[in-house]
């Protein structure tokens, strides 16, 4: 890449940065402050899960594929299962989906929260960062109370799940439910109603309609366009078919669909609630009846070692929507073929439309948009692709740059 | 045929890629699964074509409705390589969504695929992804760097070919590595104090 008439620079920005969760690298070009083009680079920790997966056996694939992601587990593990459910003709308990969606809406309470205090601290709101990460203990301790687990919960079994969700338990259910549904107005109040926020993430980082429909975008960060893609509604899974569920998309709120940070914010808060309700239809309507279809695992195994057939597992995660497909053969006992797709991998090109045009203090804010999985910068060096000379800035530089910039466009504002 | 209304059922799916495909249509299965007390049904496409129809395919696709390609699965079938391009169409129909699996069959003497990113901008990643873990050389692809394997890795060798140019021996042969061999587990766990 040579530089136009000496004011081009490249700015990689990466691979490790503790503000998000895993080794990513962006490199941008910049004309001055301007970010004129934005490569990513993923790949920074590739750990061939999947090729680690197809020489295990389906079973032990399980415990395997909610290790993909620290906070969809969840996710990840639906995916698997029922995409094996999909190839062998397994049919999960009504009860069982119930419990599966209300555990899925559990984590995309946690992740939407956990994603809000990351979007504060990228713009130096560190106080509301210790908030939200303080409140998501809540549902943490909540899927704990129900799964043994507060990070990979363990809960999914071919045909169902491994622990119930009984009648005593939904006391501190409801009660961690009315908790956020409680601090509800706070978090809108700081995150959509505070100048300071707004100058930072209005009409920032835009994604129009148009480019996140051809770009294959996913999830809010679509949604946020006014794009009406939903797995949870197009093609319901688990008991979500049963329940009343519409498009999170900002027109649904009087807004506009801009596609800006201001909109994805507002999406994902929004989503908060909606996986509220959904969860108090999920308790009131839960049916009796067993947890899993297939009590006997060995017996299962051994089928499943000679069993034929291929199914695909999608799914509304949090960050968006994301699949699995698996294969079994005959004459193979592990599982055959295993693609995993996480939201952020098609997500990953909408980044070049976001960035282009932005300053290189909207660089924090912006790649946190899409709620990566991934992580950001640890270490950003600024090259003058002319004379080749290096210029380094920590994390602690680029994040200062985002808050002087929070800070120079504060002064101006009448609360 | 005439103006495509939206959604199509899986019959009027089958109807239509009839009519665009004619012969190069290998098979078709419509597939119907029933899910929740409700009975709510997902509803999949899988079907094949002709690697000289895998362009017309797609266009088909795309005529239907801006296509949302999830992904593309791959895998070493041995005598070839399978790719499958899961596409969405009939989003924003609430339940009526169909997924459509799109396989196509390469043969290891013709590792080649044409590139669909000028009808699908958002397959470039997905496509880069297929060079590198299975050696698919995708024609006028517009970005052919390596993206997720590490620079070191060999460039001859593809993670999920299990012929001779798979990665299967390295594998399954990591723990007996010289270095590991050089103190044995046991006295190593002791020495750190741990298990």
């Amino acid at each position: 890449m040579s530089g136009e008439e000496g004011t081009t620079y490249e700015v990689p920005i990466g691979p490790i940065h503790p503000a998000l969760k895993e080794p990513f690298l962006i490199k941008f070009k910049l004309d001055g402050e301007e970010i004129v083009d934005a490569d990513p680079h993923p790949g920074m920790n590739h750990r061939g899960i999947e090729f680690m997966g197809m020489h295990r056996n389906p079973m032990k694939v399980i415990p395997l594929s909610e290790r993909l992601c620290g906070i969809c587990s969840i996710v990840h593990q639906h995916m698997y299962t029922t995409a094996l459910e999909h190839a062998v003709d397994i049919v999960p308990t009504n009860r069982a989906r119930y419990i599966r969606t209300i555990m899925m809406e559990l984590e995309r309470v946690h992740s939407h929260v956990l994603w809000a205090g990351v979007a504060a601290h990228e713009i130096g709101f560190d106080t509301h960062l210790h908030f939200t990460w303080k409140i998501r203990e809540k549902v943490m301790d909540l899927l704990e109370k129900i799964s043994g687990n507060r990070v990979n919960y363990s809960m999914w079994t071919f045909g169902g799940v491994r622990r119930d969700i009984t009648e005593d338990m939904h006391p501190e259910i409801n009660e961690t439910l009315d908790y956020y549904l409680g601090l509800y107005d706070k978090l809108e109040d700081i995150f959509l109603g505070d100048p300071s926020i707004r100058h930072r993430t209005k009409d920032i980082g835009i994604l129009t309609e148009e480019d996140a429909m051809e770009l294959c975008g996913v999830g809010p960060t679509v949604r946020a366009s006014g794009v009406k893609k939903d797995v949870r509604i197009d093609q319901p899974y688990a008991a979500y078919g049963d329940l009343d569920i519409d498009y999170v998309v900002p027109s649904r709120y009087d807004y506009e669909d801009v596609g800006d940070v201001f909109s994805k914010t507002l999406v994902r808060l929004k989503e908060i609630v909606q996986s509220i309700n959904l969860i108090r239809e999920c308790v009131e309507k839960m049916p009796e009846g067993e947890i899993t279809s297939e009590p006997n695992k060995a017996a299962l195994l051994n089928k499943l070692k000679s069993a034929e057939g291929e199914g695909v597992g999608r799914i509304e995660a949090p960050r968006g929507e994301a699949m699995h497909y698996v294969r079994l053969t005959e004459d193979n006992e592990d599982v055959d073929c295993w693609k995993v797709r996480a939201s952020t991998y098609n997500n990953l090109a909408t980044y070049a439309p976001m960035f282009l045009g932005e300053q290189i203090a909207d660089i924090p804010i912006i790649a946190a948009s899409i709620d990566p999985c991934i992580g950001c910068m640890d270490r950003a060096e600024i090259v003058d692709v002319n004379t080749g000379e290096k210029e380094e800035y920590t994390d602690e530089e680029l994040h200062e740059l985002s808050v002087q910039k929070t800070e120079r466009m504060s002064g101006g504002i009448d609360e | 045929m005439s103006e495509i209304e939206l959604p199509m059922s899986l019959e009027e799916l089958e109807v239509y890629f009839e009519e665009e495909l004619d012969e190069q249509l290998l098979d078709f299965k419509k597939e119907r699964i029933e899910k929740g007390i409700d009975k709510n049904e997902n509803k999949f496409v899988w079907m094949r074509v002709e690697k000289e129809a895998f362009k017309d395919a797609v266009r088909a696709i795309a005529k239907i409705q801006t296509p949302h390609l999830s992904v593309t699965s791959g895998s070493d079938k041995g005598e070839f390589v399978e790719l499958i391009y899961h596409f969405a169409v009939n989003f924003s129909y609430p339940g009526e969504e169909t997924t459509i699996n799109l396989k196509v069959h390469l043969p290891k003497d013709d590792l080649t695929i044409p590139t669909i990113t000028d009808i699908v901008p958002g397959a470039l990643t997905t496509e880069r992804e297929k060079q590198e873990f299975l050696g698919v050389d995708v024609i006028d692809i517009p970005d052919d760097r390596r993206m997720w394997l590490d620079e070191g890795y060999p460039e001859d060798k593809y993670p999920w070919r299990w012929d001779e140019k798979g990665m299967e021996d390295e594998s399954r042969h990591v723990h007996e590595n010289e270095e590991t061999l050089e103190e044995p587990i046991a006295e190593r766990s002791e020495k750190e104090g741990g298990d």
